[in-house]
């Protein structure tokens, strides 16, 4: 169970996030939307302790993520905004230096490798993989540990139509047993993939529920919330 | 296998896997070997005293250019957010990505045995007086170390962190030797003296390891490699 407290989180004189509160619980498949700068990447990076916030608290499963990060980040797969990788090294390198950093036994090394399509590039650079490629190296690594929550910020961002659909599906499969966070402008993803839409804008939730049943149903959700 | 091991070896590999690696460490030998081998036979005598000489001011080019990435380079490609968010604390981090760059040192500074082998081949050399030399050294270079990757962790552009942490670390040594002796009262350079990793480093020249310089060089490196933990954690 993920948990935020009244979160609040400045930087300097700006007000990024203003007291939000939610209540995660697993195995559910969060479709996380809003506009550019509304506040989905502060919140995702709180989640995970990368930042602090300036007032609130958030808990994982009881634990702070900042106070208690080694136990609780073993907990979480993150894939961040823009997918940033260690693009001097190779896949199979890579890979191998989350497993050791996560003290995962690489166990499911194997079935995650199959799952994200990539076996054949495993002995290239990662600097030399297409887009696409280079987001399943990603998500590959995300996965490592058997995480129980899954955090993706704009998984897809930038990916063609294909590539979109494979990642969503992954997406779908991964959520049968896991919580996911999916962060996205991409509306229709939300409809295909989620169990459950929070919209923030501006730093304020301003819709949290069931998803909507089309895309047009959720485009006018999303207008009606945002004001976009 | 320790995490700290796990980055240590990750930074060993970026240098073994990348020019710069190879660029920089080149470049300190040959400079190390040109400058003390050109002038070896003017002298006329086997010291190896020019050569300690002149490492505190290779290194303090050196060092910064090794260490300019270290950090820099993780916060403009945005995989310190990676980083921080594996199930890794900032200590292991920053002693981990140390201890790579501070092995990696120790491979650049085995280019330079070459010079006592040479001169010992030529004449004799004091074999005590030339291990506690690269003893002092190998401290140098731990200090060096830790200051230039906390300038690192400090920007995110590599030539800022490289330039700075040259200046800084070119008056640390320079306030070692008679640099400022024309503008400076001899009082308080005599004092300042005392403190600057150059008066340390020139003791084990002498052939002296000595406790006060140890202790000198420990907590000098201990205190920037602090700084750097604080300021990683400080992002939130």
């Amino acid at each position: 169970m993920i948990v935020l407290d009244k979160i609040s989180k400045k930087f300097n004189t700006k007000e990024v996030l203003k007291d939000i509160s939610l209540k995660i619980g697993e195995g559910e498949i969060i479709g996380f939307l809003g506009p550019n700068g509304a506040g989905k990447t502060t919140t995702m990076r709180i989640i995970v302790g990368y930042l602090k916030p300036t007032s609130g608290s958030v808990r994982l499963d009881g634990e702070d993520p900042i106070a208690q990060r080694l136990n609780v980040l073993t907990q979480i797969g993150y894939l961040p905004e823009n997918n940033p990788l260690y693009t001097d090294m190779k896949v199979d390198e890579y890979l191998q230096f989350i497993v050791d950093t996560k003290n995962s036994t690489g166990d499911f090394l194997r079935s995650i490798i199959e799952e994200t399509g990539i076996s054949d590039v495993l002995s290239s650079k990662i600097e030399e993989l297409s887009r696409g490629f280079k987001q399943r190296v990603g998500l590959a690594a995300a996965l490592i540990g058997n995480p129980k929550i899954i955090i993706f910020d704009e998984p897809t961002s930038g990916l063609d139509p294909l590539e979109q659909e494979k990642i969503r599906d992954l997406i779908k499969k991964l959520g049968k047993k896991r919580t996911v966070i999916l962060s996205t402008h991409i509306l229709s993803e939300v409809v295909d993939v989620a169990t459950r839409v929070i919209i923030i804008n501006k730093g304020i939730i301003v819709y949290d529920g069931p998803k909507p049943k089309t895309d047009t149903a959720m485009e006018a959700l999303f207008k009606k919330a945002t004001g976009n | 296998m320790s995490k700290s091991w796990v980055l240590a070896r990750k930074e060993i590999n970026f240098y073994l896997n990348n020019p710069l690696g190879y660029i920089v460490a080149a470049i300190f030998a040959v400079f190390a070997n040109f400058l003390f081998m050109k002038d070896l036979f003017l002298r006329g005598n086997t010291s190896l005293r020019p050569f300690f000489d002149l490492i505190p001011w290779l290194l303090l080019i050196f060092i910064p250019a090794l260490t300019m990435r270290v950090f820099s380079e993780e916060k403009r490609l945005q995989t310190i957010e990676l980083l921080l968010s594996l199930p890794i604390n900032e200590k292991i981090i920053v002693w981990g990505k140390y201890m790579g760059t501070f092995i990696y040192s120790l491979v650049a500074l085995v280019l330079t045995l070459s010079i006592p082998l040479t001169v010992n081949y030529l004449g004799r050399v004091n074999i005590t007086e030339v291990i506690v030399s690269y003893l002092g050294v190998i401290f140098l270079i731990g200090l060096f170390l830790s200051v230039s990757i906390w300038f690192s962790s400090l920007t995110k552009n590599q030539i800022v962190a490289f330039l700075v942490s040259i200046v800084v670390l070119f008056l640390s040594v320079a306030a070692g030797g008679d640099f400022f002796a024309p503008i400076l009262p001899r009082v308080f350079l005599e004092i300042v003296n005392m403190y600057t990793p150059l008066y340390h480093y020139n003791s084990f020249l002498k052939g002296i390891i000595d406790l006060r310089s140890l202790i000198y060089f420990g907590s000098v490196s201990y205190f920037f490699i602090y700084l750097t933990i604080v300021n990683l954690k400080s992002r939130q």
